[in-house]
C-alpha cells in the first residue's frame, strides 16, 4: 500500500491567478480520500498533478517517500477515473480494460487473467466484448473503474467519477466503490462537488476553496467541527448567529441577540472574542424549557421532504431553518427551541 | 419546422428536379454510352488504355501517400502544442491552394527542368544535369505538385478531428502507462480515422481523376488526358465515353474502399465530452521547432509558386539558377494578348452564376436537411455531396453527352456557340458540396429556438427567414459563395473540356492555351497564372477573416 505526501503544492495557469496555494496534505495508505469543493476550487488540478497531467509550479509529490513529482504519467502508477471516463470508443470493453497492461507488455495469459478479475469486480464480465458506446451510462462508468484497477495501481484517482448517473446509480455505484477500494486495500484520491458522497463513503475529507486547503478531517470532523463557515455551509445547511464570548464562573458562553448559549467545546476562544455560533438545522429541538442554550422564535412556515419536514422560522432578525421528522405537525406561532451544548460550534467571526 | 406548406414540397421538388438534371442524367448519359461491354472490354485489352487507367490509380495512390505525409505531422503539431505565430502559421500552411496545381506546374518545370533551377546547380558544381521531369519524372512530379496542392484539405480534416478528441482520451492512455509512440498508434490514430477517411477519399479521388496537372507536365498517359484528347472526335468515336464511366466506376470503387479499409469510422467520430484543449505550450528553443517546421512545408510547398512569379517577372531563365533581367513585358503581353482579356470577363460571367446557383441551392438543402429534417431530406443531403465522388471530368463529359443526345439540352448547353450556362451549371455542381457544408455548418450553430421564437411572436416562414435566419448565417453564406466563386475562376477540368471555342475560354483554359505556345507563351501564362493567384489569395484571405477557424468546416465531409 501507498501513502501520498502533498508538500507546498501550487499552480497557477495565469501569472497572479493561482488555482492552488501552496499546502501539505498526507493520505494515508489504504484510505479512501475525499477532496472536496465547489467549481473551481483546483481540486481536479490537484488530482491531474497527482496524475501527473500537469506539472506543479511549486512543491513536491511523494509516493511512499518517492519524489514522482517530475516522473511523466506513464510511470506513476496512478490510475485515474475520468469524469467522461474517458473511454475508447474504437476498442472493445475487453480491449479498454486491457489496455495498460498492454502498454506494460504483460503477457496473453496475465491480460485475460487480471482483466477478467477486473470486471468480475465491477459486475461486467458479461460485457467483455461489447463496444463501448453500446453500454449505459452506469456500465461505462464501471469499465472506466476496471480500467483503472487492471493496472493494479499504487494510488487511485477519481475525478467526480459519478457526476453523470442518474440519482439512483449514483447511490448504488458510492457503496461500489468504496466496497472495491477497501477490498483490494487502495489509497484512493476522490475529488468531487456532492457533500452527500464525501460524507458517505470518504475516511477523511479535505475541502478546497479558491486554492485554498480549508480543512482535513474524518466526514464527522469536517461535518460536525468545520474550521470556518464556508467549510460549515458547504458540508450542510447552517443557521448562523453572530455573538461575543463571555466567560461566567470560569465557563466561556456566546451571548447573541437570540439568547446565551453555553458550546461544550469552545476551542481556543477568550474572552471578548467576536464569534458566529452554527446551529444545525437537524441539532435544534422544539421545547419548553428556559435557559441556556434556548431561544424564542416565530414559526412561519415548513414544507414536507419526503424523509423529514423543513420548518423555517424567524428569531429577532435570524431567520433560522429547522428540520424535524416528517411525521411532526406544528401550527405557525411563537416557540421555544433549544440546542445541546455539543452542538453548538462556535466559529471565528468573519467580515 | 414540420414540412407543412405545399411550397416547402416545392422546394424538395425543385431540388430533387435540380440533381437530376444537373448530377444524375448527366452521370447516366455517359454509363449509357460508356457501359458497352465490348467498348470496355476494349478498354482493358488496349496497352495505351489500360497504362493509363495503371497510371492514373498510381497516381491517386502515391499522391494520398504523400498528402498524408505532408499533412498528419503539421496537424498534430497544431493540436498538441502553443506556438509563436500559431494562427498564422496555420494560415500560411495553406498557402498552396491558392492556385490549381496545373498552373504550380509551370512554375515546377522551372524548378525541376533540365535547364531548370536545381539542375543549375547541379551544373554549377560541376555535376551532371538530371533529367527530373522525363520518363518516370514526369510521374512523380505529378503526384508531388498534386501533393503539395491538396494536403491543406486533409490538414484541415485532420485539424477538425483531433479537435474533436477528447484530451482525457490521450491523457487516460498516458496515465495508464503508455508511451508518446504507443498512444499515437493505438488511440490518436484510431481516433482520426473519420479525419483521415474524410480528408483522404477527398485527394484519392481528385488525384484520380486530376486533368490539369498531368497535361501541363505532358504525362499523357493518364485516362483523364486520353478522355480529354478524344472529345474532338466524340460524335464518331464512343471510346471516350467508354473512358468516363471506366473512370467513374473506378472513382466510386476508390471512395468506397477507402472507408472500408479505414473501417467506417462512426464509432471513433466525436469524443470530446468536456471543453478543452489538449495543445500545451512549449518553452525555450523547442517552442520554435513547430514555427520552422510550418515555416518550412509552407515555403516547399509555395516553392512552385515562388519560381512562377519569378518566371513571370524574368526576361529569361534558361539553364541559370536565378532568373536574369526582370520585366514586366510578360504582364503586359498576358493582358494585352487577344484571349486574356476575354477570358478573364468570361470567367467572372460562369463564376458568378455559378456562385448564384451554388448559394441558392445550397441554402435550399442545408434547410431542408438541417431544419425540416423531413422524407427525403437525407437523400437530398447525400445528393449534395455526391459531386465529391463524382469526378470533374466525369460530369463535364456527361454535359457534353446531354448535348450530343437530347435536343432541349443542346438548346439550353450549347457548347459551341453558347457554352455560358453549361460551364455555370457545371461549376455551380462541382462546388455545391462546399457550399452546402457552409451553410449547413452556420444553421447547425445557430439556435433554432431563435427562429422559433420569431414564428411564435407571429412572423412567418419566409419573413423568419429574411429577418432571422439569413441575418444570422450572413457569414457562412458569404463564405460559401466566395468559395464557389474562387474555385470556379480556376477551375480546371469542366473549363478544358466544356469550353472550346476561344472566344470562350475561362481563364484556366486560357492560361493553357498560353502555356502550349512556343516562346514567350509560358512566360506569359505564368504572368496570367500570377493574376490568377493573386485574385484567389485576396478571395480566400477575405473567407479566412469572415470565417476564422472555422473556415476547416468547409471542408469537412
Amino acid at each position: 500500500m501507498t501513502n501520498v505526501r502533498l508538500e507546498q503544492i501550487a499552480k497557477s495557469y495565469q501569472a497572479g491567478k493561482p488555482v492552488l496555494k501552496p499546502f501539505d496534505l498526507t493520505v494515508e495508505a489504504g484510505e479512501l480520500f475525499f477532496l472536496l469543493g465547489p467549481s473551481g476550487c483546483g481540486k481536479s488540478t490537484l488530482l491531474r498533478i497527482l496524475a501527473g497531467l500537469l506539472k506543479p509550479d511549486s512543491g513536491k509529490i511523494l509516493f511512499n517517500d518517492t519524489d514522482v513529482t517530475d516522473f511523466a504519467p506513464e510511470k506513476r502508477q496512478a490510475a485515474m477515473v475520468f469524469q467522461s471516463y474517458a473511454l475508447w470508443p474504437h476498442l472493445t470493453v475487453f480491449e479498454n480494460v486491457a489496455f495498460g497492461l498492454r502498454a506494460a507488455r504483460a503477457s496473453g495469459k496475465v491480460i485475460k487473467e487480471e482483466v477478467t478479475r477486473a470486471l468480475e469486480i465491477v459486475h461486467l464480465a458479461d460485457c467483455a466484448d461489447r463496444k463501448v458506446p453500446s453500454l449505459s451510462g452506469g456500465q461505462q462508468q464501471r469499465v472506466a473503474l476496471a480500467r483503472a484497477l487492471a493496472v493494479q495501481p499504487k494510488v487511485l484517482l477519481l475525478d467526480e467519477p459519478l457526476s453523470n448517473l442518474d440519482a439512483r446509480l449514483r447511490d448504488e455505484m458510492r457503496v461500489e466503490i468504496r466496497r472495491i477500494v477497501k477490498e483490494r486495500k487502495l489509497t484512493a484520491l476522490y475529488v468531487t462537488h456532492d457533500r452527500r458522497e464525501a460524507l458517505s463513503m470518504a475516511d477523511r475529507i479535505a475541502v478546497l476553496n479558491q486554492g485554498i486547503l480549508q480543512q482535513t478531517g474524518s466526514p464527522e470532523e469536517v461535518y460536525g467541527r468545520p474550521a470556518n463557515r464556508f467549510v460549515a455551509t458547504f458540508l450542510g445547511d447552517g443557521n448562523f448567529l453572530d455573538g461575543i464570548c463571555k466567560t461566567e464562573k470560569g465557563v466561556l458562553k456566546v451571548t447573541t441577540s437570540v439568547g446565551t448559549f453555553q458550546p461544550a467545546d469552545a476551542g481556543s476562544f477568550m474572552d471578548g472574542d467576536k464569534v458566529t455560533l452554527l446551529l444545525r438545522p437537524e441539532c435544534i429541538r422544539f421545547t419548553d424549557a428556559a435557559g441556556d442554550n434556548t431561544f424564542a422564535a416565530q414559526l412561519k412556515n415548513g414544507v414536507f421532504l419526503g424523509d423529514h419536514r423543513e420548518w423555517f422560522c424567524q428569531a429577532g432578525d435570524n431567520a433560522l431553518t429547522i428540520n424535524e421528522s416528517a411525521a411532526s405537525r406544528r401550527d405557525s406561532g411563537e416557540y421555544r427551541l433549544a440546542v445541546a451544548p455539543e452542538h453548538v460550534v462556535v466559529l471565528k467571526q468573519e467580515c | 419546422m414540420k414540412l407543412r406548406s405545399a411550397g416547402s414540397a416545392l422546394l424538395i421538388a425543385v431540388l430533387l428536379v435540380f440533381f437530376s438534371l444537373f448530377l444524375i442524367l448527366p452521370v447516366y448519359t455517359v454509363a449509357k454510352d460508356g457501359l458497352d461491354p465490348a467498348l470496355l472490354a476494349e478498354i482493358f485489352n488496349n496497352f495505351l488504355y489500360r497504362e493509363g487507367l495503371i497510371n492514373s490509380l498510381g497516381i491517386a495512390i502515391v499522391t494520398t501517400f504523400l498528402v498524408t505525409l505532408i499533412a498528419l505531422p503539421p496537424a498534430l503539431l497544431y493540436d498538441r502544442f502553443e506556438f509563436p505565430g500559431k494562427n498564422w502559421s496555420h494560415l500560411a500552411i495553406m498557402a498552396p491552394m491558392i492556385l490549381p496545381p496545373f498552373v504550380g506546374a509551370l512554375g515546377f518545370q522551372q524548378i525541376l527542368g533540365y535547364y531548370g533551377v536545381l539542375n543549375g546547380i547541379l551544373a554549377s558544381l560541376g555535376l551532371e544535369r538530371i533529367d527530373f521531369l522525363g520518363g518516370e519524372g514526369k510521374f512523380f512530379a505529378v503526384c508531388i505538385m498534386e501533393a503539395l496542392h491538396l494536403y491543406p484539405i486533409l490538414y484541415l480534416n485532420l485539424v477538425t478531428a483531433l479537435g474533436n478528441i477528447d484530451p482525457a482520451m490521450n491523457e487516460a492512455a498516458a496515465n495508464l502507462g503508455a508511451g508518446r509512440w504507443y498512444r499515437f498508434r493505438k488511440v490518436t490514430l484510431p481516433l482520426l480515422k473519420p479525419g483521415l477517411l474524410a480528408g483522404g477519399s477527398i485527394v484519392l479521388v481528385w488525384s484520380f481523376t486530376e486533368l490539369g496537372t498531368p497535361l501541363m507536365f505532358g504525362y499523357t498517359r493518364t485516362t483523364p488526358v486520353q478522355i480529354f484528347n478524344g472529345i474532338t472526335e466524340l460524335e464518331s468515336n464512343p471510346m471516350p465515353y467508354a473512358l468516363v464511366a471506366v473512370m467513374l466506376i473506378f472513382s466510386a470503387g476508390l471512395y468506397a474502399v477507402s472507408r472500408m479499409a479505414l473501417g467506417g469510422g462512426a464509432s471513433a467520430a466525436q469524443t470530446k465530452g468536456v471543453a478543452g484543449s489538449a495543445a500545451s505550450p512549449l518553452s525555450g528553443w523547442k517552442k520554435w521547432i513547430p514555427t520552422g517546421a510550418f515555416a518550412l512545408l509552407t515555403g516547399v510547398a509555395i516553392l512552385p509558386h515562388i519560381a512562377l512569379i519569378f518566371a513571370a517577372f524574368s526576361k529569361s531563365w534558361y539553364q541559370t539558377i536565378l532568373p536574369q533581367h526582370a520585366t514586366l513585358l510578360h504582364f503586359e503581353n498576358a493582358l494585352s494578348h487577344k484571349v486574356v482579356v476575354p477570358s478573364i470577363i468570361n470567367s467572372l460571367q460562369y463564376s458568378v452564376l455559378a456562385m448564384f446557383f451554388a448559394v441558392a441551392a445550397g441554402l435550399a438543402i442545408s434547410i431542408v436537411t438541417t431544419r425540416w429534417r423531413c422524407k427525403g431530406s437525407r437523400l437530398i443531403d447525400l445528393a449534395s455531396m455526391l459531386p465529391l465522388a463524382v469526378p470533374g471530368i466525369v460530369i463535364a463529359f456527361g454535359y457534353l453527352g446531354m448535348t450530343v443526345h437530347y435536343r432541349w439540352a443542346r438548346l439550353v448547353f450549347d457548347p459551341i456557340n453558347n457554352p455560358v450556362w453549361l460551364l455555370a451549371a457545371a461549376y455551380a455542381i462541382r462546388r455545391l458540396p462546399y457550399v452546402v457544408r457552409a451553410v449547413t455548418a452556420g444553421l447547425e450553430q445557430t439556435p433554432v429556438d431563435l427562429e422559433n421564437a420569431a414564428r411564435n411572436l407571429g412572423a412567418g416562414a419566409w419573413s423568419t427567414m429574411r429577418k432571422i435566419t439569413l441575418p444570422l448565417i450572413a457569414a457562412n453564406l458569404i463564405v460559401g459563395g466566395l468559395f464557389a466563386f474562387s474555385f470556379s475562376m480556376m477551375e480546371v477540368s469542366d473549363s478544358l473540356i466544356l469550353a472550346q471555342k476561344a472566344e470562350f475560354y475561362p481563364i484556366t483554359k486560357a492560361i493553357y492555351e498560353l502555356s502550349q505556345i512556343l516562346g514567350a507563351g509560358p512566360r506569359i501564362a505564368c504572368a496570367f497564372g500570377v493574376w490568377a493567384m493573386l485574385f484567389l489569395a485576396a478571395t480566400l484571405a477575405s473567407a479566412g477573416l469572415i470565417l476564422g477557424r472555422k473556415i476547416g468546416a468547409v471542408f469537412k465531409f
